[in-house]
């Protein structure tokens, strides 16, 4: 099983951790409240070092990374990060990835449902493998900018959703993005081990400061759920075909090619019969029963409701109808996502 | 018809009407069908920028003849939460209850 470089940081607050594709992670750290919180009122610092990290030269990775993925590679501007996906030959899901543009090379995070070994094949020899080099952690929350503001500065407010940059951690090389699945500021630092427990104890002291908290990755799991950001681990391993889940935004249908696409392309053209709907509980049960059609539930402390992703026939797939599943409870089909994150109304310009 | 086909037929007709006018004048490179009405408009899923965003409130307010509020961030998180909107000004207007 791979562990983290930094698994000795959460362990020592206390961390529960869990096996996933031969990945060890860290599930929760504070307790599922506290992690909520933190990330919806301040923030949280969480190691996703699960998630597989490569470096490729810029000018062989516009076609070995556009072969590879759904997305459009050579489209993606310098400093700016494409989030698409990985197919298998069946056009089925196998990673969520962030392609970023870092001038002379790209960068490409895979948080997958399959071992690392089989992302790994499929990888020409030229892509550097930085998953054992490297940590990759992340800072989420309506907070979050303060404490990289604390640590890189104040550039790093000017850096816009879904774009990477460098920054210098103890004369060691940190890439930044600006990403995040929780509705939240959200920003994953990826560095080197030489100086990851440094940075590791700099973030969580800052983390505190702003009134967070190390967190783990269970927290994430209902928080992209509840701000209706894609989830591999959820709806995407249980539903796996990227047209059902309304992935299709991911996708660059006038691309000749790329993993799964020719099976992609003809589900496409048959038409879809399912699709992914949020719902919500109407008989005042504080849980939606997982199963069935019921492919990713939370509880939204911000709504105080339960949440959830069901696969509905076509025809049924609106929102705002009552709807009796094949676990006999009814719910009600609702707009995603359902809550307005608190850092909407933040402008890091006029901070 | 039952109440949940006139639902279901309404929000249909308002949501075809939105995707048609989104793709044809931000010209998306998509199909009504591809556009799934929880995809995030600005930021992730589709990414658009604040010039979009104005685009899109022209051609709503254009399309179904209402006004946007000042602060519409709420209103423009998704093509859902648009026809979620338009809904409840079309029934203010017929006085729905």
């Amino acid at each position: 099983m791979r562990l983290s470089p930094l698994r000795t940081k959460p362990a020592a607050l206390g961390a529960t951790f869990a096996e996933q594709h031969g990945r060890e992670i860290a599930t929760r750290v504070a307790g599922r409240a506290g992690e909520y919180a933190a990330v919806r009122d301040a923030v949280g610092l969480t190691d996703f070092s699960f998630v597989q990290a490569f470096r490729v030269p810029e000018e062989k990775g516009i076609d070995l990374l556009d072969a590879l993925v759904a997305g459009n590679v050579p489209r993606i501007r310098f400093g700016r990060v494409l989030h698409t996906f990985l197919a298998d030959d069946d056009g089925m899901l196998v990673a969520d990835c962030y392609i970023a543009n870092n001038d002379r090379e790209f960068i490409f995070l895979c948080e997958s449902i399959v071992p690392d070994a089989e992302i790994t094949r499929l990888l020409d020899p030229s892509f550097e493998d930085l998953t054992g080099s490297h940590v990759l952690l992340g800072v989420d929350g309506l907070r979050a900018w303060e404490v990289v503001r604390e640590i890189f500065g104040a550039n790093v407010l000017g850096l816009p959703y879904l774009s990477v940059e460098m920054y210098s951690f103890q004369a060691r090389s940190v890439y930044l993005f600006r990403a995040g699945k929780t509705g939240e500021f959200g920003y994953l630092l990826l560095a080197p081990v030489s100086v990851a427990e440094a940075l590791f104890d700099k973030l969580h002291e800052v983390t505190q400061k702003c009134g967070g908290r190390c967190c783990g990755f269970d927290i994430h799991q209902e928080l992209r759920l509840e701000g209706r950001f894609f989830n591999i681990h959820a709806e995407g391993r249980r539903v796996r075909d990227p047209l059902v889940l309304g992935l299709q935004w991911m996708i660059d249908f006038d691309k000749e090619d790329f993993r799964g696409a020719a099976a992609i392309k003809q589900r496409r053209a048959a038409g879809l019969k399912q699709k992914l709907v949020g719902i919500t509980s109407i008989d005042g049960r504080r849980k939606l029963a997982p199963g069935g059609e019921v492919v990713a539930t939370c509880f939204s402390d911000v709504l105080d409701r339960p949440l959830g992703l069901a696969v509905l026939p076509i025809g049924q797939a609106y929102s705002g109808l009552d709807y009796r599943l094949a676990s006999g409870q009814t719910v009600r089909t609702i707009s995603m996502p359902p809550i307005l994150p608190k850092s909407l109304k933040v402008k890091l310009d006029e901070v | 018809m039952t109440s949940t086909e006139q639902i279901i037929q309404r929000r249909a007709q308002v949501i075809t009407t939105l995707k048609e006018e989104l793709i044809r004048r931000l010209n998306l490179p998509y199909t009504p069908e591809d556009l799934h009405e929880d995809v995030s408009l600005l930021g992730s899923g589709l990414g658009l920028d604040s010039l979009d965003a104005l685009e899109i409130v022209l051609c709503t307010e254009s399309c179904f003849k209402l006004k946007f509020p000042e602060d519409s961030t709420a209103i423009l998180r998704s093509i859902n939460s648009i026809v979620d909107f338009v809904i409840t000004e079309q029934d203010k207007r017929s006085g729905a209850p």
